[in-house]
């Protein structure tokens, strides 16, 4: 068997708020292997986008560790391991400047063949690499912030629900071009979404989190349709309303 | 003409009734403010007054720096009042005040351009620590709220990889920029648009006009050596509180 790329070993993070001490994250554990798809789905506010800024080391866990090719995630350098393991915010967020301003922030030196590859990767046209990114539209501007975040060559890709933004007209472009890039590249995508029905349409390995825990793992179908723990049963009960 | 004595500050109260009417006719609610004010502003000065006679008297060196601590510890307070958002501002503005005001005075002295003495280090330590009080509140909260309004911005950048010095150059930059504003806008109209109080009091208490403007040219100097500093203080002490080691934006600051 192969071994995994990332591993989540009892990850947990709790913050303090007004006074009281919240588990955001709770003692999560799983393995991810690489060149997968996986979904993380769960109710808003169930620490969906907590656990990916864990991963992308955004913010520091009070317990437990992330061990990235076997090597515990503090032994890199957080810079380093940031190119490695690219966190692709709910909102892009793009820089000042043209697509190119973009793609040359997240890389310097990036030749015009590895430009032209990340325009091809993220069905940008060669037209719009010099344009300022101002009035591209939001699927354009996702489309964008992909390219920028597979600039930096990473090896796990973290998107944090990358079509909720968007208006949904855009949703399936997307969710066509991640399964692509995943197929094509060699990389591994943690996809977080709150809609079940995406999951089913792009991952095959589905997780489950309810109240910063992880309640299910598994084949997407099965998780979604046929949870075993009560509370993956409630999740269930409640999409079906 | 001599300089007024108590007979003509009691006069010039006159003024002082005249702000007051005005603001009552236009109904603009500080006339309690003014005449608060007037007293405050009269009390707080002559004791200055007599405190400076003391010292200048005296003339030992501790009583300068007591001084100097005292103006320092009541400006950078004050200043912190102005600085939200961040926990113990005060040893920010403190900090950052006292290197900017001490290290620009100490040149002042080692170059001879004043002697260690009461009678100039005082005044001129007044000018420096009240400019320096508003570079550092201005730089402080600047940064704080830029911080905070762009944190995806600076988070997009942290998450490609980039560091923390890096993820917020702009907000650096413009934090900064904001602390040393009004000294380097000052330094564009000196002389043209208004007379500097420095200089206008050397020439009504009877300098002569040249030796006034040179006074002026070096306070000015020395101004924007001790904002610059404390600017730069400010934001260096202040963006430490907002990232970890590991680049990582704080939550609570
Ligand atoms: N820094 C923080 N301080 C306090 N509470 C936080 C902090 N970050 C997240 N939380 C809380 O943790 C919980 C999980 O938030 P998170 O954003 O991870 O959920 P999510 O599953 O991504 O939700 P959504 O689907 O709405 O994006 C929420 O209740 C949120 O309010
Ligand atoms: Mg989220």
């Amino acid at each position: 068997m192969a071994t995994p790329v990332l591993e989540v070993h009892n990850l947990g993070r709790a913050v303090t708020q007004d006074g009281r001490v919240k588990s955001i994250v709770d003692d999560i554990s799983y393995n991810f292997f690489p060149d997968k798809i996986y979904t993380i789905i769960g109710p808003s506010g169930s620490g969906k986008s907590s656990l990916l800024r864990l991963l992308n080391r955004l913010d520091e866990p009070t317990s437990g560790e992330v061990v990235f090719h076997g090597k515990d995630h503090c032994d890199y350098p957080p810079c380093e391991l940031r190119q490695k393991i690219g966190y692709l915010f709910q909102t892009p967020y793009l820089f000042e400047g043209t697509v190119r301003d973009n793609l040359l922030y997240a890389t310097k030196n990036l030749s015009d063949e590895s430009i032209k590859l990340l325009l091809e990767q993220a069905q940008l046209k060669p037209e719009q690499l010099d344009r300022p990114t101002d009035n591209f539209s939001g699927g354009e501007k996702q489309r964008v912030a992909i390219a920028r975040l597979l600039a930096t060559c990473p090896e796990v890709v973290l998107l944090d629900e990358p079509t909720s933004a968007l208006d949904p007209s855009y949703t399936e472009a997307i969710e066509k071009l991640i399964v692509d890039i995943v197929a094509k590249g060699k990389l591994t995508a943690i996809v977080v979404t709150h809609s079940p029905e995406q999951a089913l349409r792009i991952g095959k390995e589905a997780l489950l989190m309810v109240d910063g825990k992880l309640v299910e793992t598994g084949e997407i179908n099965q998780v979604i349709n046929e949870p075993q723990s009560e509370l993956g049963k409630l999740y269930k009960q409640r999409q079906l309303k | 003409m001599s300089t007024p004595g108590f007979l003509e500050v009691g006069i010039s109260l006159i003024l002082v009734v005249i702000a007051v009417v005005i603001a009552r006719y236009w109904r603009i609610p500080v006339e309690k403010d003014m005449a608060l004010g007037s007293v405050r502003a009269f009390v707080q000065l002559v004791a200055v007054g007599y405190a400076l006679e003391v010292i200048f008297d005296l003339q030992s060196p501790w009583l300068i720096l007591l001084a100097l601590a005292v103006m320092i510890i009541v400006g950078a307070h004050a200043a912190a009042g102005r600085v939200k958002d961040v926990k113990r501002p005060f040893v920010i503005t403190v900090t950052a005040m006292t290197v900017g005001s001490l290290v620009t005075i100490a040149v002042m002295i080692l170059t001879r351009i004043i002697s260690f003495e009461a009678r100039y280090v005082i005044p001129l330590a007044g000018m420096i620590i009240g400019n320096s009080m508003n570079a550092s509140a201005l730089t402080a909260s600047r940064l704080t709220t830029d911080l905070k309004d762009n944190r995806l911005a600076i988070e997009s950048a942290l998450a490609l990889g980039k560091g923390w010095r890096v993820a917020s150059k702009k907000y650096i930059r413009n934090s900064a920029t904001a602390g040393m504003m009004s000294m380097l806008n000052f330094m564009k109209t000196v002389g043209i648009v208004a007379l500097p109080g420095a200089m206008t009091g050397m020439i009504l208490a009877g300098a002569e006009p040249l030796d006034a403007v040179l006074f002026q040219i070096v306070v000015a100097y020395m101004l924007l050596s001790a904002v610059t500093i404390t600017s730069v203080m400010a934001v260096e002490l202040t963006i430490r509180r907002f990232f970890t080691r590991c680049h990582q934006l704080q939550h609570d600051v």
